[in-house]
């Protein structure tokens, strides 16, 4: 960097929790100097979801020289660092380990401070790095491959869970339909892609939404309603609509969401909500909630999608709101798989 | 020249601090924490208490497997980390033949025994040369069935000395099929060291002069690899019939 660096903030975060080894370079909270993502899913591909010690080795793999092109990329050295954020759950323990154990080392030689990041808060923390004005109280609705969440946001650090999946989680339920129905990994864009060709109304399959005051999910009720439908018509010698199938599990899973976040919201008043994960990139799901919220004056704001899958620069975003708190972690900061957010 | 070495391919979490052929501090650590919340820690001492800083360091060594899957990796994560910092090239050296450096002077073939599960241990064999002062390795690290393994060695008719992670459990059954053909070092001698793995990467950094690109050694693939394999070999077969 040119003239003193160190009058800035600039975190280097960097994520390894699952199927991509990701590193970024954020200036001050807002102003991304380097994005770069390696992502495993091709090697995952053949054996139809992640495997855990294939992408451990992976990690390991690529590891180094992506946090090196992304420092090169923003032109800075580890001396112009002001911190190192890391994922240290939840996630794949074996991935995890290896950004942590990295990270730790390479905060430790730059006499730099670590930060440890909850994967689950970076996702929410996603939204901050494209939009500056956001006031406190915050709705989030979290929905990715492992997560399912609705999270009352007060304040930077203070979460309340008030909702969670008792079973599978969204984008868990749409991998395993699709794979049911011959797409490829990851399911969820798969079943998006189908699903544009298909009737959504073709099938009536089950909106699970529990006790009438609950804010909890279930998706393996609506999953296992699909898998029948599709074995029934199997025995039966008949051939379904894969674009029809797609179509009206995606609506009814949408539905689902739409309808306990529209409950939260009237539950807490609050007046924006926050959309994350993997699966805030579905577009039936944004564009149904844009609707629904607009009429009742709430905002929604969502990450481009880059930034909804697993990525560093949601792991330095979040890591620039700890440095501000002074929030770091010791060396013996460890990975911690089933890691909550509170 | 100063350099560190890492070694956490089994529970045991070993940094030591070196200068040239010279152990100048050495750290052991055979708990039930994990090498993760340990290694740093462990270094941060070892450094102070040797007066030595980071930025003194030329070189660091460390071990690649094999060993535990997650401990290589946590093992060369760290080694990178620092490295990529501090712009000094990296030595990697292989956990049986570090462990040799154990047998240092005896007659017997030595024969690092590391757990791999699954009634299979990680395993070498090497002779100590005297006046060349080195272990010669004369089977090749591989993983082998624990049985196969010692009928193998039982039939070189030769003493042995057994050394590694696994000696404490395989103990009795040694002594039982070898009797007084073999050598049990007591155990903290068998267990990875500092000791041994600094011997071992100032070897390699005199043959090599430099740093080089380090890769986990697992020796095994993965479990799912091997299973699509057998999968892929049954459907190609089936295809050919
Ligand atoms: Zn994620």
């Amino acid at each position: 960097m040119t003239e003193n660096p160190k009058s800035e903030v600039v975190i280097l975060g960097i994520e390894t929790s699952c199927d991509e080894t990701s590193a970024a370079v954020l200036l001050n909270g807002t102003d991304l100097r380097s994005h770069v993502i390696s992502s495993q899913i091709t090697t995952h591909q053949k054996y139809g979801g992640v495997v855990p010690e294939i992408a451990s080795r992976e990690h390991s793999l690529h590891f180094q020289p992506v946090v090196q092109q992304a420092l090169d990329e923003a032109g800075l050295t580890f001396g112009d660092l002001s911190a190192i954020a890391v994922t240290y759950g939840p996630g794949l323990v074996g991935s995890l380990l290896v950004g942590v154990s990295g990270a730790k080392a390479m905060a430790y030689a730059a006499g730099v401070p670590l930060i440890g990041i909850n994967h689950l808060e970076a996702h929410i923390y996603a939204n901050f790095l494209e939009h500056q004005d956001l006031s406190f109280p915050l709705l989030a609705l979290l929905v990715s491959g492992g997560h399912s969440h609705l999270i009352l946001f007060e304040a930077h650090g203070q979460y309340k869970v008030l909702g969670r999946t008792r079973d599978d989680a969204a984008g868990e339920a749409l991998d395993k339909v699709a794979r049911t129905l011959g797409l490829a990994y990851p399911g969820g864009p798969q079943i998006q892609r189908v699903a544009q060709e298909g009737d959504a109304q073709a099938y009536t399959f089950p909106r699970a939404m529990l006790e009438p005051d609950s804010l909890d999910f279930s998706f393996s009720g609506m999953k296992s309603a699909v898998l029948n439908t599709l074995n029934s018509a199997r025995m039966r010698g008949e051939t379904l609509s894969v674009p029809d199938i797609a179509a009206s599990f995606q609506q009814a899973v949408v539905d689902v969401l739409v309808r306990k976040a529209l409950m939260a919201l009237e539950r807490t008043n609050v007046k924006t909500l926050l959309l994350a994960g993997g699966v805030a990139a579905n577009k039936l799901l944004r564009e149904t909630l844009d609707q629904s919220l607009s009429v009742r004056g709430v905002r929604l704001v969502y990450p481009s999608p880059i930034y909804c899958t697993d990525n560093g620069a949601m792991i330095a975003t979040a890591g620039y709101y700890h440095y501000l708190e002074g929030d770091f972690a010791p060396w013996t900061l460890n990975a911690v798989p089933g890691l909550n957010l509170t | 020249m100063k350099y560190l070495t890492i070694d956490t391919t089994t529970k045991v979490t070993a940094v030591a601090l070196a200068e040239d052929e010279k152990l100048v501090g050495e750290g052991f650590l055979h708990t039930t924490k994990t090498h993760s919340e340990r290694i740093i820690p462990m270094l941060d001492q070892l450094l102070n208490a040797a007066a030595w800083k980071l930025q003194d360091l030329d070189m660091i060594g460390v071990v690649r497997g094999p060993g535990s899957f997650t401990g290589i990796r946590i093992g060369i994560a760290t080694a990178q980390g620092l490295a990529q910092v501090l712009k000094i090239p990296i030595i990697s050296v292989v956990s049986l033949d570090a462990l040799a450096w154990a047998g240092k002077g005896r007659t017997e073939d030595i024969v690092p025994i590391l757990d791999a599960r699954k009634n299979e241990w990680y395993t070498g064999r090497y002779r100590w040369i005297q006046g060349v002062e080195k272990p010669e390795c004369l089977t090749s690290p591989q993983a082998m069935p624990t049985g196969q393994w010692l009928e193998f060695l039982w039939g070189l008719d030769r003493p042995i000395c057994f050394v590694g992670d696994a000696v404490g459990k395989a103990k009795g059954h040694i002594e039982q099929v070898f009797g007084d053909r073999a050598v049990i070092l007591p155990e903290y001698a068998c267990l990875p060291r500092g000791a041994y793995a600094v011997e071992a990467v100032w070897q390699r950094w005199l043959q090599t002069g430099k740093g080089e690109l380090v890769e986990p050694y697992y020796i095994r693939f993965s479990e799912a690899e091997v299973n699509w394999a057998k999968k892929e070999k049954a459907r190609r077969s089936e295809g050919h019939e």
